[in-house]
């Protein structure tokens, strides 16, 4: 094997490595659980449990990927090459990563822009991003959708969705 | 039984016009609400509820039944068409319902979780009449320590939906174990893990935003991905839907699924606290173990679509034994159905087959026409439903973004919701990207609260003595069954392993 660190056995051994971080934390955090007296189970009993649990499986698989590694052959299940999370040498990964980026920045905007525009913002947004040109497609859809899902709740399920600046389509519904 | 009794009601209800167009209406919105994710037969009932007031019994009830029954088929739609479950009792069904609708089968898949749906719901409600006194009872013995082991015979289901690797599976459900901890524990009310700091997370995880965020918002991020690389084909559903049933050499094929999964699914909906969320992963790992080709499922047959419809539906005439029987809510929808019926003047429970035998064989007619108002409305809508996969993906993305993240915020109306839904968005993306299974971690978010919560009770009861569930034949019935389905999976695992690595093999030395 020529490039070890690029197969699946390797990304199995650095994901080993993250939840014995995680379980590592997370026994921390249980140690300064607040105690109650007489109670026969602690609050941190059942998450401890839960944390040996993913401890022993996640040194299972620390220990089944470096003996992989070592002794790999080119046949091997796990010598296959992993995906990578390489943004900035991989256009594709770069779009994902912007999606997720574009979807923390439609939680900020939830509230003071509202469901409808800032909906429409991301879907305008990704859809341009994904190659899509047709703008007549483009605006009808990123207006419609959001707008039906909206009046949809608002007027047949009763759930108030915050709406920005667009508030007075409130009133206009509640006139309909 | 009286007979003659149960003949009249099912004759009044079923020539009622009041209570067959209020049944309709339910099934139809139930549906609707099912196929949207974030939206479920919970939310819908509880949001209708209030449009009954003003009926009859029987007709509001039918309504109520009506989005119950077609909300647990609506659920699957979304499923099979999006690879996002609109109801936490249609996770399963897309193990296997997506991957059909990728070999463009989605008109097929449809049909089958229709008719599942429709043969499930009869069986549960077939169930409920005949043996409703027996499985009541049955269920009424148990306490924390049968709960407890319920729960775990439930997760050791994990086993046989890891996928490739066991290892793999196992971590991603004490992750998903773990993540059930945030939040205040549940018998002391001690906040434990970053709850200090952030005190949104209080009631821990909400079940949906993490659902949706691991299976829809990871599917989009990996779809735009993938619509970059080129490799996303625009899927269209290429198979003509000539009719809106499966035709009968699948039904051949898939009566056994269904028979099992609409039994699986009534004993277990018919314990409470547990529903169509854990009848749908126990029928899935029940028929695959059973099942000659283990190896197939997942890959998109129509007997694992079949297993888990039928289940979740033949949950509602389960969750209705206890509900009536004794009083006691099965699952969430029950428990406002109760609601209805309190507010109706009539209090459900042991007493209520003795002065209100008629209103009872009535509920059991309003319960099998609500299945049947759903096949109508699955019938009419199959052919519409399945076209939505030839919509351009590129399109499609965003507007499943846009819906799934407006299901998030509606469950609570929080927009930390949203952002939760997000997280576990990059999360889903990540593990996909590197083969955890995402499966065990919905799993255990379900089968989580209700396995620490009767471990807590038990051990407090017992002082501590854990050993003491030995005692109890029920608790040590469900620990067998459930190192038997380990075993079996285990054994089925290695086999599946074996079958891909001799195919590999075969390939390589033809090459």
């Amino acid at each position: 094997m020529k490039n070890k660190t690029k197969t699946l056995a390797f990304a199995n051994l650095v994901g080993a490595v993250l939840f014995i971080v995680i379980a590592i934390w997370a026994w921390f955090q249980a140690e300064g659980f607040q105690e109650v007296k007489g109670s026969y189970v602690q609050p941190a009993t059942f998450p401890k449990i839960m944390i040996i649990g993913l401890l022993i499986f996640s040194v299972l698989l620390l220990i089944q990927s470096l003996w992989k590694l070592n002794s790999m052959k080119e046949t091997d299940p796990l010598a296959v090459p992993a995906q990578s999370i390489n943004f900035i040498k991989d256009k594709s990964i770069a779009a994902g990563v912007l999606v997720i980026v574009l979807c923390i920045a439609f939680v900020a905007l939830f509230q003071p822009l509202g469901y409808v525009l800032s909906s429409f913002l991301l879907s305008m947004v990704i859809m341009y991003l994904i190659g899509k040109r047709n703008w007549v497609q483009m605006i009808l859809v990123s207006i419609l959708v959001p707008l039906v899902m909206w009046a949809i709740f608002y007027k047949l399920l009763a759930v108030n969705i915050p709406m920005g600046p667009l508030t007075f389509l409130r009133t206009l519904a509640d006139k309909i | 039984m009286d007979f003659n009794l149960l003949i009249s009601s099912y004759s009044a209800v079923f020539t009622n016009v009041q209570v067959l167009l209020m049944t309709l209406l339910g099934a139809f919105g139930g549906v609707l609400l099912g196929a949207i994710p974030g939206m479920t037969a919970t939310m819908g009932v509880a949001l209708l509820i209030p449009f009954s007031f003003g009926m009859d019994l029987i007709p509001s009830i039918g309504l109520l039944l009506g989005i119950y029954c077609g909300g647990m088929y609506g659920g699957s739609i979304s499923a099979i068409l999006i690879h996002a479950p609109g109801t936490p009792s249609a996770a399963a069904t897309l193990l296997d319902g997506f991957p059909m609708t990728q070999k463009g089968e989605a008109g097929r898949a449809l049909s089958i979780a229709m008719f599942s749906s429709f043969c499930g719901g009869v069986i549960g409600a077939l169930v409920m009449t005949f043996l409703s006194p027996l499985i009541a009872d049955m269920a009424m013995n148990f306490g924390p320590g049968e709960m407890f082991m319920l729960a775990v015979f439930g997760l050791s289901v994990i086993i046989a939906i890891s996928g490739k690797s066991i290892i793999k599976g196992m971590m991603s459900a004490f992750f998903g174990m773990l993540l059930c901890t945030v939040g205040l524990d549940p018998t002391n009310g001690i906040p434990r893990f970053i709850t200090y700091s952030q005190t949104s997370l209080l009631e821990g995880f909400q079940f949906i935003p993490t659902l949706i965020g691991l299976f829809a918002i990871a599917e989009v991020i990996a779809g735009v991905e993938r619509i970059i690389k080129g490799s996303e084909k625009q899927e269209t559903s290429h198979e003509k839907i000539t009719n809106v049933l499966p035709d009968l050499a699948t039904i051949k094929k898939i009566w056994p699924n269904i028979l099992s999964g609409g039994l699986i699914g009534t004993f277990i909906g018919a314990i409470p606290g547990a529903g169509g969320d854990i009848a749908v992963f126990v029928s899935y790992g029940a028929s695959k173990s059973a099942s000659k080709h283990p190896e197939l499922y997942g890959t998109g047959i129509p007997q694992g679509v079949a297993a888990t419809e039928s289940a979740n539906n033949g949950c509602s005439g389960g969750a209705m034994i206890p509900l009536l029987s004794l009083g006691v809510p099965g699952d969430a929808v029950t428990a406002i159905l109760l609601g209805a019926f309190i507010m109706k003047g009539i209090q459900p429970g042991p007493m209520m087959y003795i002065s209100e035998l008629p209103t009872v064989y009535s509920v059991f007619a309003a319960l099998m026409l609500a299945n049947l108002c759903m096949l109508i409305v699955g019938c009419g809508g199959v052919r519409f439903f399945a076209k939505i996969v030839s919509v351009e993906k590129k399109m499609l993305y965003p507007i499943i973004l846009v819906v799934s993240l407006l299901g998030a915020y509606s469950i609570n109306k929080n927009v930390f919701d949203v952002g939760v839904c997000v997280a576990f968005g990059v999360i889903g993306w990540l593990m996909n990207k590197y083969e955890f299974p995402l499966s065990p971690i919905l799993l255990t978010l379900i089968l989580g609260p209700m396995c620490e919560k009767n471990f807590v009770r038990f051990m407090n009861i017992q002082k501590g003595n854990f050993f003491a569930i030995t005692t109890s034949p029920i608790a040590m019935g469900f620990l067998l069954v459930a190192v038997a389905v380990i075993l079996f999976s285990i054994y089925n695992q290695n086999k599946i392993n074996k079958r891909q690595a001799a195919a590999k093999a075969a390939e390589n030395a033809q090459e």
